[in-house]
């Protein structure tokens, strides 16, 4: 009951953060429908600033996964990154838009953290379209979409799309076309997980930039609340 | 009935409008003339423009995030300032030989055949949302390079636009 909902809040922030995007980059005589839809939303969502971290009270737990790492060894999700602060997404290599835009700002956020927090943050892509992104294809792309120390997850789709519910994303199978072209669907948010308590806390939409990623990074790795 | 008058009356001043246009305007009649058209066009966009209106567009905000490997994506605001409608059909680049168009639907990108761009409308291509996808992007794209695009259009033909390679995580400054 609760965890319901509690994703469909989390589903109207992220709603709430398209709009704002597909408006505020917009010029000012852009058609007033999408602005009228995300006043709308955002009045509802209490008029959050975008890109902002939601907490997530009570936070999700963290999804019990084994997949395949970039060097092609078993990764055992809970396991590797127990106690860690770490970050989650799910997304995929094919992806000009938003899934390189996560991971640079991602990638950059990184760099403004000192070299022990560096070695405590644990940053995973987990891919949204497997038959594409193998082993090798997430080792080539994340390091220059991202940042070398990410880690790159990918197996069974329904195995990952399962996990991803869990949490509150929304992710579909990837569909052939008659052109022989696929279109792969990603998650809209970044899910971090306390090093304290290993659960999820703090949801990120695809609105949040590298400088608002780099001030909640410190927090974040201390478990602490941005 | 009350709200087909200002209707009525709008076309009446589009039409009014243009016939002062012609007669290469300039007297203080002629300044009624802009507002009203733009109503009429903003209100009902292709219903209420004159016969025979022609698409005026411009083309500005273009970028390319710096793309990982060889599919990169564009980002542009098309302005229709005339009384006509007009469509984005294709794209093509000299980077790539594969350019189409894309809508997000669901985090989900769906190609498409076409973008409207209505008279005294935007189509606006932004993060997040509908875009222009480049694949097999020839050598890669750095950031300060320029790209040539160019637009292909149902009516306004072709425009070519120079687009700056931006950094992979580049917003426009007006989205924050």
């Amino acid at each position: 009951m609760h965890k319901k909902q509690l994703t469909a809040a989390a589903a109207l922030v992220a709603a709430a953060a398209l709009t704002l995007t597909a408006c505020g980059s917009g010029s000012s005589d852009t058609s007033a429908k999408p602005k009228a839809k995300s006043s709308s939303v955002a009045d509802v969502s209490g008029a959050q600033k975008p890109g902002a971290a939601t907490v997530l009270d009570p936070p999700f737990t963290k999804p019990d996964l084994v997949l395949t790492d970039t060097h092609g060894k078993k990764f055992d999700l809970r396991a590797e990154t127990k106690n860690k602060p770490t970050l989650l997404y799910f997304g995929y290599t094919h992806c000009p838009d938003i899934c390189p835009l996560t991971m640079s700002n991602l990638g950059i956020a990184r760099k403004a953290l000192t070299k022990a927090e560096q070695a405590k943050l644990q940053v995973v892509f987990i891919t949204t379209d497997p038959e594409r992104d193998t082993p090798a294809q997430l080792g080539k792309w994340l390091p220059a979409a991202g940042d070398p120390s990410f880690i790159g997850l990918t197996g069974d789709f329904k195995k990952i799309q399962a996990a991803a519910r869990s949490i509150g994303i929304g992710i579909s199978p990837p569909v052939k076309k008659k052109d022989g072209t696929i279109e792969s669907s990603h998650g809209a948010q970044v899910v971090a997980f306390s090093p304290k308590t290993n659960g999820g806390y703090l949801l990120f939409g695809s609105t949040t930039t590298a400088e608002q990623y780099a001030k909640a990074l410190p927090k974040i790795i201390k478990g602490e609340k941005p | 009935m009350i709200r087909r008058a200002p209707l009525a009356l709008a076309s009446v001043l589009a039409a009014a409008g243009l016939t002062l246009t012609a007669c290469s305007g300039g007297s203080s009649t002629a300044d009624a003339k802009a507002p009203a058209a733009s109503t009429s066009a903003s209100a009902t966009p292709s219903a209420h423009t004159p016969a025979g209106g022609k698409p005026h567009l411009t083309v500005s905000g273009a970028y390319v995030p710096q793309p990982v490997g060889d599919l990169a994506a564009a980002f542009l605001v098309v302005k229709n300032t005339g009384g006509g409608d007009d469509t984005l059909t294709s794209v093509t680049s000299p980077v790539s030989g594969e350019v189409s168009i894309h809508k997000t639907v669901n985090d989900r990108m769906v190609e498409v055949k076409s973008f409207d761009v209505p008279a005294g409308g935007t189509l606006d291509l932004a993060r997040g949302g509908d875009h222009i996808m480049m694949m097999g992007v020839k050598k890669p794209l750095e950031q300060g390079q320029r790209i040539a695009l160019e637009l292909h259009f149902r009516k306004s033909g072709a425009i070519k636009v120079t687009v700056p390679v931006k950094a992979a995580n580049y917003q426009p400054a007006a989205a924050q």
